[in-house]
């Protein structure tokens, strides 16, 4: 899967990358690739999974999937909801 | 005592060709403690009534923030203000750079320039003194060669130049000012009126360092050098400094609230040719700063296959310029940043007065003979360019676009006006408030028309577990809101961010500076004031300067016949955005009417007029402002 991390969040990645590789062997939570990439949820403000946006407790993830993350700066959600676990 | 001031301001009389210097004790200072604070009063005091924003009784202001010229990182601001030729109402506008420090190295605080000189001459502020020098071989120079002439005429190469360029001294509605050819006070024309008393530039030297003025210079420098690790370790500061304001793009398309074709849409398809990943592969060379920041976050560039000596574009001109017109190529972008920064012009209200324009002309309003030739629609970058070069020569059509999109909005008549996206004249910056509700509130009530800079953008507070609401708890905000909700408890929320934004203009921060929009911590803040000066000040009362301000900028309104019916929103922002993750969204007449009558009641005004009411300006110590307002406050 490709993965793009937008504003500030790149700053927590390995080597600080706005974009990475990462190879999926089975569908997984997002939340789980953020916690192995120590990417805090708290900043993710914005999840979008192949032109989707999605919400990031419910985002599970494939090897072939183009997933964008934001933070509340560069995003923001724009959602009538209070987000309470990142998403 | 030392308290971070020089205590001293200096009066021109352009007229008279007259200076003198006038000296202010430190109770002054702490209500009025500098920049936007400053500025505020002394426009307030100084101009007459009614005054013509072009003529020679306009008084026009610049005045250095509190902390700037410290070694705190992002304490570079200085306001200008006048009353604004764009709005007619009170007119500022910020900006870094190095000419606020130098300034206050030179040993003011302020320069108020009344009058009109009979023909263009610049001031030149070197340690103490002031004199004024023709300039009339500068008049129509370019900034960049204007400026070496100056330093060479000065004998001073570290001479740091204020300047208007062309957009200015034709009297463009929405120009403004560079300093070091980089950074602009851009927004309100202040450029304009600058170019109306003939004056082109303001030269500054000086060589008494801040800490030589400060209360307790020692902890301030190291607080200094704290701040500079921070900076660097901050994952905001971080991505300022690596991205920069152009890596909104991405994210705000993915939101969106893009602005795209005049505020038609928030999402663009060109979003991947304008991102922070095209221009760093495009058209970026370097990165620089403004005095003593470690942020470090302006963009240096290549345009027409050379490094550009005016800087690179922010975000608010890649959307302006890009999204808004409808224009994906980044290169174009830079052509068109750099034409607005030679000749001073504003690029927000520019790029956004040209997209009034195209919607015009693609809707059939004007047409080709109109235009004198500008095929204006969406996309055509070559009439984009053109209309920056008419524009800021006020050549041909470029000179009804001179005027700013609501005066040529009723005049080209018809549903025009509709597609003006401005509030009491100026421009809206590049957000759409569709998507962030609160950033709608300031655009409406903000004195100076809608800006961006007015609170804290509702997507920063949305989460409660986020840095930035994090940072923001030790403002007094304890509840997060979704970025889209307008109601009575959001305004507590909105209003603490209006007064500590205003705060940071008065005292010299860079919106990039102190949380919740970046790395500077609440605490910091006040110990960066206690330091500078030795006030023992409160969080409550650094709150109270910026209301202050914000109060002092009203009554001047008032004063000029604003009222609640000023602060509104254009009808589009009413309707649905279409396309994208936000297709439908619009902002509700009666929530955000509710919102203002809240907002209101909060800031302790009439709800109706918006007037102030005489207890809360004496409570905020400008009980003086109320007598001006006569029996309306």
């Amino acid at each position: 899967m490709i993965l793009r991390l937008g504003g500030h969040l790149s700053f927590y990645a390995p080597q600080k990358a706005s974009e990475l590789e990462l190879e999926i062997p089975a569908r997984i939570p997002l939340a789980e690739v953020l916690q192995r990439l120590h990417v805090p949820a708290d900043e993710v403000a914005l999840v979008v999974i192949n032109g989707e946006q999605v919400e990031l407790k419910d985002a599970y993830i494939s090897d072939q999937d183009r997933v964008q993350l934001f933070p509340p700066i560069g995003g923001g959600n724009g959602s009538d909801r209070i987000s309470l676990d990142g998403a | 005592m030392s308290f971070g001031s020089t205590s001293k301001i200096l009066w021109v009389d352009l007229t008279a060709g007259a200076l003198r210097i006038e000296e202010f004790d430190e109770d002054f200072y702490r209500l009025y403690p500098g920049g936007k604070a400053l500025a505020g009063y002394l426009v307030l005091r100084e101009t007459p009534a009614h005054t013509d924003p072009l003529g020679p009784e306009n008084v026009f202001v610049l005045a250095v923030g509190l902390l700037t010229g410290s070694p705190l990182a992002t304490a570079t601001r200085f306001t200008a203000a006048a009353r604004s030729p764009l709005t007619g109402a009170y007119g500022e506008s910020e900006a870094g750079g190095f000419w606020g420090p130098e300034l206050k190295q030179a040993g003011f605080d302020a320069i108020v320039v009344k009058g009109r000189a009979p023909a263009p001459v610049y001031l030149w502020i070197h340690d103490g003194e002031a004199e004024i020098k023709n300039a009339a071989h500068l008049w129509g120079v370019l900034p960049d060669a204007a400026q070496a002439i100056i330093r060479e005429e000065v004998s001073s190469e570290k001479a740091r130049v204020l300047q208007i360029g062309a957009g200015g001294e034709n009297l463009v509605r929405f120009a403004g000012l560079t300093n070091e050819l980089r950074h602009f006070n851009a927004r309100n024309g202040m450029g304009a009126v600058m170019g109306s008393k003939n004056l082109k530039a303001v030269a500054v030297r000086g060589t008494t360092r801040y800490l030589q003025i400060s209360h307790t210079p020692k902890l301030l420098a190291e607080l200094g050098r704290r701040l500079a690790k921070q900076a660097q370790e901050n994952p905001i500061s971080w991505d300022l400094h690596m991205r920069g304001t152009p890596a909104l793009v991405e994210g705000l398309n993915a939101s969106g609230m893009l602005p795209t074709h005049n505020f038609h849409t928030g999402v663009f398809e060109g979003a991947d040719r304008i991102n922070s990943d095209a221009y760093a592969k495009e058209i970026l060379t370097d990165r620089r700063s403004c005095f003593a920041c470690a942020v470090r976050c302006k963009r240096e560039v290549a345009v027409d296959g050379r490094v550009s000596e005016y800087g690179g574009p922010e975000y608010e001109a890649v959307a302006a310029f890009g999204s808004l017109c409808g224009n994906d190529d980044l290169q174009v972008i830079a052509k068109a940043n750099e034409l607005c920064n030679q000749y001073t012009l504003d690029v927000i209200s520019t790029g956004a007065t040209i997209a009034f324009a195209m919607e015009c002309f693609e809707r059939g309003l004007i047409d080709l003979e109109t235009t004198g030739g500008l095929d204006l629609r969406f996309g055509n970058t070559s009439a984009m360019l053109r209309a920056v070069e008419w524009i800021a020569h006020r050549q041909g059509f470029g000179n009804l676009l001179a005027e700013g999109s609501r005066r040529a909005a009723e005049v080209i008549g018809g549903e025009a006006p509709h597609f003006a996206m401005q509030v009491k004249g100026q421009e809206l910056a590049m957000h759409d408030p569709r998507g962030k509700a609160n950033v709608g509130v300031g655009y409406a009530v903000s004195e100076i028309g809608a800006d961006h800079l007015v609170s804290i953008h509702d997507t920063l507070l949305q989460n409660p577990n986020s840095l930035q609401f994090q940072g923001a708890k030790a403002l007094g905000i304890t509840q997060a809101f979704p970025a889209r909700s307008l109601n009575a408890e959001k305004m507590q929320q909105y209003l603490i961010c209006e007064n500590w934004v205003s705060l940071e203009k008065a005292i010299g921060y860079c919106y990039f500076g102190p949380t919740p929009r970046s790395f500077i911590q609440v605490d910091d803040v006040i110990a960066s004031v206690q330091l500078a000066t030795g006030w023992d000040v409160t969080l409550d009362e650094l709150l109270r300067m910026g209301e202050r301000a914000t109060n002092l900028a009203r009554v001047f309104n008032i004063r000029e016949g604003f009222s609640r019916q000023d602060d509104t929103l254009p009808e589009r922002l009413f309707e649905p955005i279409e396309g994208g993750p936000l297709m439908g969204a619009a902002l509700s007449h009666a929530e955000f009417e509710a919102a203002l009558t809240t907002l209101y009641q909060l800031k302790g005004w009439d709800p109706i007029t918006t007037i102030p009411d005489r207890q809360r300006l004496d409570e905020l110590q400008i009980g003086w402002a109320a007598d001006l307002l006569g029996a309306a406050a």
